[in-house]
C-alpha cells in the first residue's frame, strides 16, 4: 500500500515539474547561503586560531605597550638584569604589496635569536638565508613558499610594497616551510622580519609593541608586572586571543542570523509546495483514506515527499554552498580586516560537521515547513468529494485562528523585544517570530484587501477584474500562501535594505559633523607626523584654525582600550555628537579633565557620563570621569577620547597622527593645499586629503566593508524571486481546471489571459503592500536592536521610498511573470483537454 | 701561535646551534651558498673585516673589551675547583662574539646590529660524575656584549664583571642555568701571557690568517655553587684565554686535542695536537711553558710526546673520545698521566665537543708532580 502511496506521489511531482523545480532551488539557495555562511565564517574563525597559535607559540604572557611604548631598554633590562630569558619582542604593522593591491601583509618583526624556546616556527629561521642576513640587511623578509609562489617570487626577488604611503622595496631573504600544515596556515601573508629593521621599516624608534614571555608560575608573573612601565599591560596570551575573537563574535553571529532568513524564506516555499499538494490531492487523499489507508500513513506521505525534496534541494545547495563560501571568504575577511583586525583567509576549510548539519539542517526544516499542510491532510475524510469552494469555506472558517495565532506571535515578537533581555538570540528569535506571525496575518488581510480591490479593478478592467479580485478571494486557501511566501520574501528585501541604507546614511551624517577641517594632513598606516612639521602647519598662512588626532592604546589594567586624542578647533560640544551627557560639563572640563567615550564603548563597558575609567599612565593609575558619551562609527571596539592637553600631562608623548586645517576667509582650497606642499616638502611622506575625499574615501570604505551585507540582500532577493515564481505558477497551474471551466463557457484565451495575469498582478501587488509595513518593521529591529546589540551604534531608520517602490514593483511584476506560463497555457489549451486532465 | 684552529671552533658552534634548531621545527629554504657556513668560511667572506696582518701594541684596559669589526672574539675561561669536604668540580663559562655581517650599514634601531652573541656554561661534579652545561645565544644591542673601566662581558644575565684598572681583576664570574649557578672571584696570581709573536699568533702562510691572543695561565678562584639548592663554598684555580680575528678554514683538518694543565710545582702548561683528515697531526700544533714565577717559552711539536691511552664511547653514539693520555715533555723533565676526571664532558648542544677537567699525575726532575687542567676535543663525531 505505502508503495502505491509513493508512487502516486512520484506522478503528482513529476507532472508539476515546474513546482517541483522551484521548491527545490528554494531549498537548494536557502541552505547554499547558510552552508556558505557557515564556511566562511568557520574558515575565518579557523585562520584566526591558526594564526594566533603559529604566532603565539609557547607564550603564556604578553607584555602589550600602552601609549609611551615598550622601550628597547625595557626589555634589554628585563633579560640583563632580571634574567627573563624566555622572552621575545615583537614589533608589528601592516603593509601591502603593490604585486597584490588591496591586500594587507602582516610583518612581524622578531629577534630570532630570543625566539627558540618561544616560537618553535620561528626557532629555526636564523639558519638557510643566514642570520648575519636576517639581523643585518634591513629589506630582508622571509615569508611562506606557498606565499612566495602566489605571488610569483623566488628568493633574493625583490617584493615591492606599499608602507606608510611611501613606495618601498624588500628582499625575499628565504623561504618558510614549516613542517606543520597548521603552521603554514597560520603563517599566511606574513611576512617575518628582524625586530630591528621591523622598527625601522614601521618608523617605531626604539619601541617595540609588545614583549611575549614563557612565565612559569604566579612569581614570575608578579615580578614582571611589578617592573612594567607606567602604562604598559601584562596579560595571558590567550586573554589577549579571546578579546580579539570576542570583537568578531557579533558579526558572525549576524551573518549566520541573516543567512537562516534565507533558510526561512526556503522553507516558506516548503511549506508553499505541500499545501499545495494536499490542497490539490482532497479528493485523492479521501479516496485513500475510503480504501483503508490510515492517518498515520498519510502524514508519513506527505512529510517523506517534504522531506525528499528538502534533501534533494540541500545536496544541490550544499554544493552551491561550498562553490558561494568562496566569495563570502573573501568578503567576510574583507570586513573582518575593515572593521577589527588584519586576517588572512584564503582557502575554505569544509569542516565534516558543518556539512553534515547543513545536510541534516535542509530535511528537518523541510519537514517542519510541511506539518502543517500534512495534518491538514490527515483531517481530510474518507471518499471526500469536497469541492473547492467546501474546502475554501473551511480555510475561510479556519482564518479567524490563523488571524489570533498569527497576531499572538506578533505579540510574543513584541514582548521579546521590550523585556530587558539584552543579548541578540532574543532579538533574532523576535525577527523570526515578527516574519512568522506577519505570513499568518495574510490570508485574512489578502481576503479584506481584495473587496476594494475587486471594486477599482472593476472599474478599470470590466467584468475580469472583478473576477480576478474575487478569484483571488475565493481561493483563498492556495492564493493566501502564495501571497504569505511572496510577502516574505519581499520584506527581507525591503529590512535587509532599509538596514544598510540606515547604516550608511547615518554614517554619512556623522562624517559631516566629524569633518570640520578643509585638509587633512596625515601619515598613511600607523606612523606619526614629524612635531616640527605640525607645528609649521599649523601656523601657516591661510590657516584659521587646526586640529590633531592621535590614536594609540591604553590600559585600564585589565582591557586595553582605544584612546584617541584630540586638539580641537573647535569646542567639544560641536566637535561631537553628544548622545549623552551635559554639554555644559563637556565644554568646561574636557580640555583638562575627564574624558568623552564613544557609544559603542559605552555599550560594551557599561558605562555612561558621571562613570569613571581607570588608565594606566606612566605616572601610576589615573581615575577620569566619563563626562559624555559621544557618536562614533569609526570603530565597533569603541574607544576613549581625551583632550590633548590631559594627554599631555600624563604622557611625554609628541606623536600626532593627523593635522586638520581650515582655511581662512579667501583662501582658495587649492592655495591651502599648494602651502602645505610647499610646506612638507620632501620632510616627510605625507598624505593630503580634502574634507571631501576623506567623506568618500570613508563611504568606499564603509561599503567595502558592507558589501557582504549587498550580498545578502541580492541572495534574499533570488530566494524571494524564486519563492515568488514557484508560489504563483503553482496557484497558476492549480487552477488550471477552473481556468478550463472558464473557457467552456465562452471567455476567449484573450479574455482568460488578462483574467489570470490580472490575479496574479493583483497578489503579486497585496503581497508587495503587505511587505512593506512587514520590511519596515524588520528593518527596525535589525537597526534599532539587534545592530546596537551586536555593535553599539545606534542608527537613525532610514526606509527611503524608492526601495519600498522598487520592493513592491518587483512583487507586482514577479507576479505577472509568473503568471505568464499558467496563463499561456490555461489560454491555449483545449477546455475539453484541461477537464479531462485534471479528471484523470 | 696556539690553539689556531679553535678559531673556527666558535662558528661551527654557531652553525650548529642554529642548524639544530632548524633541525627540530622547520625547514627554511637553504640557500646555496649564503647560508651560515658560506658567510663565515672562505677566504672571499672574509671581505669587509678588519684583519690581523701583524703584531700590535696591545692597550688594556680597551683590549679586554671587544673589537667588534674582527669576525670572532672570545673571553674563555675554565678552571678546577675543590669544596671544603674535598668535593671537586670543573667549570667552564666562555663568551663568543661574532661579527654576522661587516658591511651593515647605518642603522636607526637601536637594537639593530650585526654582532651575535654565544655563551656556554658547564659544570662538573666530579664525585658524583655529573656533566651540567647550557648555551646561550643572543643579538648584541645591550643583550650582550663587553666593555671595560669598568670590564663586563655579559650575556643575558651571564656575566663576568672586572675592575676599573688595566687588568680585569678581581674578575666576578656570575652565571646561573637551570639546575646550577656559579658566583666566583677570580684574581691573577701570575701576569697575562702575550701568546705567538708578542700576541700576534699566525694561523697559516696567507696574510691576514692569524689572530691577536693572550692568556692569564693561572688564576685563583674563590665563591659559590649553587648546585642541587645547595650552596657549596669552593676555591681553585683557573685559566683565561682572550683571542679574536678573522681567520678562514682550512679544508684538511679533523678536529684538535687541546690541554691546559696546572701542576703543583707553580708550572703551567698548553699543547695540541692538531689531527688531520689523513690520521697525521699538523707539524704548526704547538705549546707553551709558563714557569712558576711566569716565565714562558713555546713548546713544538717536536717537545712533547702525546698518546692517547684510553677512550670513551659517547652515550649519544657517533662519538669516541681520548679520556686518557700521557705527556712527556723530556726538554722540561716531565712524565705526566692525564684523565678525564668524569669520562662524560661532552658538551652535547648543536656541536658536539669534549671539554672537560682533567687530573694530572706524574714524575719531575725533582720528584712527583700533581696538578689539574681541562682538555678540549673537537672532530671527534664521526658524523661531522
Amino acid at each position: 500500500m505505502s508503495r502505491l502511496l509513493q508512487r502516486a506521489g512520484w506522478r503528482y511531482f513529476r507532472a508539476r515539474p515546474w513546482q517541483l523545480g522551484l521548491s527545490l532551488l528554494g531549498v537548494a539557495l536557502g541552505v547554499a547561503v547558510v552552508v556558505a555562511v557557515d564556511l566562511a565564517n568557520q574558515s575565518a574563525g579557523r585562520a584566526f586560531a591558526l594564526s594566533s597559535e603559529a604566532l603565539t607559540g609557547e607564550t603564556t604572557h604578553q607584555v602589550l605597550a600602552g601609549p609611551s611604548g615598550l622601550p628597547a631598554d625595557w626589555y634589554v633590562a628585563l633579560r640583563r638584569d632580571h634574567g627573563f630569558r624566555q622572552s621575545a619582542p615583537v614589533v608589528e604593522g601592516t603593509l601591502e604589496s603593490t604585486l597584490e593591491p588591496g591586500r594587507s601583509l602582516r610583518v612581524v618583526g622578531i629577534d630570532p635569536l630570543a625566539e627558540a624556546g618561544v616560537r618553535p616556527i620561528f626557532g629555526g629561521l636564523a639558519t638557510g638565508g643566514g642570520l648575519g642576513e636576517f639581523m643585518a640587511d634591513p629589506d630582508a623578509v622571509w615569508m611562506l613558499a606557498e606565499d612566495l609562489a602566489r605571488l610569483g617570487l623566488a628568493v633574493e626577488d625583490p617584493l615591492p610594497v606599499t608602507v606608510q604611503g611611501a613606495e618601498r622595496e624588500l628582499r625575499v631573504a628565504g623561504a618558510l616551510r614549516p613542517e606543520s600544515a597548521m603552521d603554514v596556515e597560520g603563517l599566511r601573508d606574513v611576512l617575518i622580519m628582524d625586530v630591528a629593521a621591523a622598527q625601522e621599516l614601521f618608523e617605531r624608534g626604539d619601541r617595540l609593541d609588545r614583549v611575549d614571555l614563557i612565565l612559569r608560575d604566579a612569581a614570575e608573573r608578579d615580578a614582571v608586572e611589578a617592573l612594567l612601565p607606567g602604562d604598559a599591560q601584562l596579560l595571558p596570551s590567550d586573554q589577549r586571543r579571546d578579546t580579539l575573537a570576542d570583537m568578531t563574535r557579533a558579526f558572525r553571529l549576524n551573518l549566520t542570523a541573516f543567512s537562516l532568513l534565507a533558510l526561512l524564506v526556503g522553507a516558506f516555499l516548503i511549506y508553499n509546495t505541500m499545501t499545495f499538494s494536499v490542497v490539490q490531492r482532497r479528493p485523492l487523499i479521501g479516496q485513500w483514506r475510503a480504501i483503508g489507508v490510515g492517518r498515520h500513513q498519510i502524514m508519513r506521505l506527505i512529510l517523506g515527499e517534504a522531506a525528499l525534496i528538502g534533501l534533494a534541494g540541500t545536496i544541490v545547495g550544499v554544493l552551491l554552498g561550498i562553490g558561494l563560501a568562496h566569495l563570502m571568504l573573501d568578503l567576510v575577511s574583507r570586513t573582518i580586516n575593515d572593521l577589527y583586525f588584519v586576517l588572512s583567509v584564503r582557502s575554505v576549510n569544509l569542516s565534516p560537521v558543518s556539512l553534515i548539519l547543513a545536510l541534516l539542517l535542509g530535511p528537518v526544516v523541510s519537514v517542519l515547513a510541511a506539518a502543517v499542510p500534512a495534518l491538514e491532510a490527515t483531517r481530510i475524510p474518507p471518499r471526500a468529494v469536497l469541492s473547492d469552494s467546501h474546502a475554501e469555506g473551511a480555510a475561510r472558517r479556519g482564518m479567524p485562528r490563523l488571524l489570533i495565532t498569527g497576531l499572538v506571535l506578533l505579540a510574543g515578537s513584541g514582548g521579546l523585544l521590550l523585556l530587558p533581555l539584552g543579548g541578540l538570540l532574543p532579538a533574532f528569535a523576535a525577527l523570526f517570530l515578527l516574519i512568522l506571525g506577519a505570513a499568518l496575518l495574510v490570508p485574512a488581510l489578502l481576503s479584506w484587501m481584495m473587496r476594494p480591490a475587486g471594486w477599482l479593478c472593476g472599474r478599470l478592467f470590466g467584468l475580469p477584474g472583478r473576477m480576478a479580485a474575487r478569484g483571488v478571494r475565493i481561493g483563498l486557501s492556495r492564493t493566501g500562501i502564495a501571497a504569505a511566501a511572496l510577502m516574505v520574501a519581499v520584506s527581507a528585501i525591503i529590512g535587509v535594505g532599509s538596514m544598510v541604507d540606515s547604516f550608511r546614511v547615518t554614517f554619512a551624517d556623522w562624517l559631516d559633523v566629524t569633518l570640520q577641517s578643509d585638509l587633512y594632513v596625515s601619515v598613511p598606516g600607523d606612523s606619526h607626523l614629524h612635531p616640527e612639521l605640525v607645528r609649521d602647519l599649523r601656523v601657516l598662512t591661510g590657516v584659521a584654525g587646526s586640529s590633531t588626532a592621535f590614536q594609540t592604546r591604553a590600559s585600564d589594567g585589565e582591557q586595553r582600550h582605544r584612546l584617541r586624542v584630540f586638539e580641537l578647533d573647535a569646542t567639544p560640544d560641536r566637535a561631537f555628537s553628544l548622545l549623552q551627557g551635559d554639554a555644559e560639563t563637556v565644554r568646561t572640563r574636557f580640555a583638562d579633565d575627564g574624558l568623552l567615550i564613544t557609544e559603542p564603548f559605552a555599550n560594551r563597558q557599561d558605562l555612561q557620563p558621571g562613570d569613571s575609567i581607570a588608565l594606566r599612565t606612566p605616572a601610576g593609575v589615573r581615575e577620569l570621569d566619563v563626562l559624555g558619551v559621544v557618536q562614533d562609527y569609526g570603530s565597533s571596539e569603541g574607544a576613549v577620547i581625551m583632550a590633548r592637553g590631559l594627554y599631555s600631562r600624563y604622557w611625554d608623548d609628541e606623536r600626532i597622527g593627523s593635522v586638520g586645517l581650515r582655511r581662512a576667509d579667501g583662501v582658495s582650497a587649492e592655495a591651502l593645499e599648494q602651502a602645505v606642499r610647499e610646506t612638507v616638502g620632501d620632510r616627510q611622506a605625507v598624505r593630503l586629503q580634502s574634507s571631501e575625499a576623506v567623506r568618500e574615501l570613508s563611504l568606499q570604505v564603509f561599503d567595502r566593508t558592507f558589501t557582504i551585507t549587498h550580498v545578502l540582500r541580492l541572495l534574499a532577493t533570488l530566494v524571494a524571486v524564486v519563492g515568488i515564481l514557484s508560489a504563483l505558477t503553482a496557484l497558476g497551474l492549480e487552477r488550471a481546471r477552473e481556468h478550463a471551466v472558464l473557457r467552456a463557457i465562452g471567455l476567449t484565451p484573450a479574455q482568460l489571459w488578462r483574467l489570470v495575469t490580472l490575479q496574479n498582478g493583483l497578489i503579486g501587488l497585496a503581497a508587495g503592500l503587505l511587505a512593506v509595513p512587514l520590511g519596515i518593521a524588520m528593518s527596525a529591529i535589525l537597526t534599532q536592536v539587534i545592530n546596537q546589540r551586536s555593535f553599539g551604534w545606534s542608527l537613525s531608520l532610514q526606509v527611503s521610498p524608492a526601495l519600498l517602490l522598487e520592493a513592491v514593483l518587483l512583487a507586482l511584476l514577479a507576479g505577472l511573470l509568473a503568471g505568464l506560463y499558467p496563463a499561456w497555457r490555461a489560454s491555449r489549451q483545449s477546455p475539453a483537454m484541461a477537464l479531462r486532465e485534471e479528471n484523470g | 701561535m696556539m690553539r689556531p684552529y679553535r678559531w673556527l671552533f666558535p662558528v661551527w658552534l654557531l652553525l650548529a646551534a642554529c642548524s639544530d634548531a632548524q633541525h627540530e621545527q622547520s625547514q627554511p629554504d637553504d640557500v646555496a651558498g649564503s647560508g651560515m657556513l658560506g658567510a663565515l668560511s672562505g677566504e672571499a667572506e672574509a671581505e669587509g673585516y678588519a684583519r690581523v696582518t701583524g703584531p700590535r701594541d696591545f692597550d688594556f684596559p680597551d683590549d679586554h673589551g671587544p673589537h667588534p669589526d674582527y669576525r670572532h672574539e672570545w673571553w674563555y675561561v675554565t678552571g678546577n675547583l675543590a669544596a671544603d669536604d674535598g668535593r671537586r668540580f670543573g667549570y667552564q663559562i666562555t663568551f663568543f662574539r661574532f661579527n654576522v655581517s661587516p658591511d651593515m650599514g647605518q642603522r636607526a634601531s637601536p637594537l639593530a646590529g650585526n654582532q651575535v652573541w654565544m655563551a656556554h656554561l658547564a659544570l662538573t661534579d666530579v664525585d658524583r660524575e655529573r656533566f651540567l652545561h647550557e648555551e646561550r645565544l643572543s643579538r648584541g644591542s645591550g643583550l650582550a656584549g663587553a666593555a671595560v673601566e669598568p670590564f663586563r662581558v655579559w650575556l643575558d644575565d651571564w656575566r663576568l664583571s672586572g675592575g676599573e684598572g688595566a687588568d680585569p681583576f678581581p674578575l666576578r664570574i656570575q652565571a646561573s642555568a637551570d639546575d646550577f649557578a656559579l658566583d666566583l672571584e677570580l684574581e691573577a696570581r701570575k701576569p697575562l701571557v702575550l701568546q705567538g709573536d708578542a700576541g700576534y699568533s699566525r694561523k697559516g702562510d696567507a696574510p691576514g690568517n692569524a689572530s691577536f691572543y693572550y692568556s692569564w695561565t693561572r688564576l685563583a678562584a674563590a665563591g659559590e655553587l649553587m648546585l642541587d639548592g645547595e650552596e657549596i663554598a669552593v676555591s681553585g684555580t683557573s685559566w683565561m684565554d682572550r683571542e679574536w680575528g678573522t681567520s678562514t678554514l682550512s679544508e684538511n683538518q679533523r678536529g684538535w686535542d687541546w690541554f691546559s694543565i696546572q701542576l703543583d710545582d707553580g708550572r703551567d702548561i698548553m699543547f695540541y695536537h692538531l689531527r688531520l683528515d689523513d690520521g697525521g697531526i699538523e707539524p704548526r700544533s704547538k705549546g707553551l711553558l709558563v714557569d712558576a714565577d711566569g716565565d714562558s717559552r713555546l713548546l713544538s711539536l717536536d717537545d712533547v710526546e702525546l698518546e692517547s691511552r684510553r677512550y670513551w664511547e659517547s652515550p649519544a653514539g657517533d662519538a669516541r673520545y681520548p679520556v686518557a693520555w700521557r705527556m712527556i715533555l723530556p726538554g722540561e723533565g716531565l712524565e705526566l698521566e692525564l684523565e678525564a676526571q668524569v669520562d662524560d664532558q661532552e658538551l652535547r648542544n648543536g656541536f658536539r665537543y669534549w671539554e672537560g677537567t682533567i687530573r694530572v699525575r706524574g714524575e719531575g726532575a725533582d720528584g712527583p708532580v700533581r696538578g689539574y687542567g681541562y682538555a678540549e676535543l673537537t672532530g671527534y663525531t664521526t658524523s661531522d
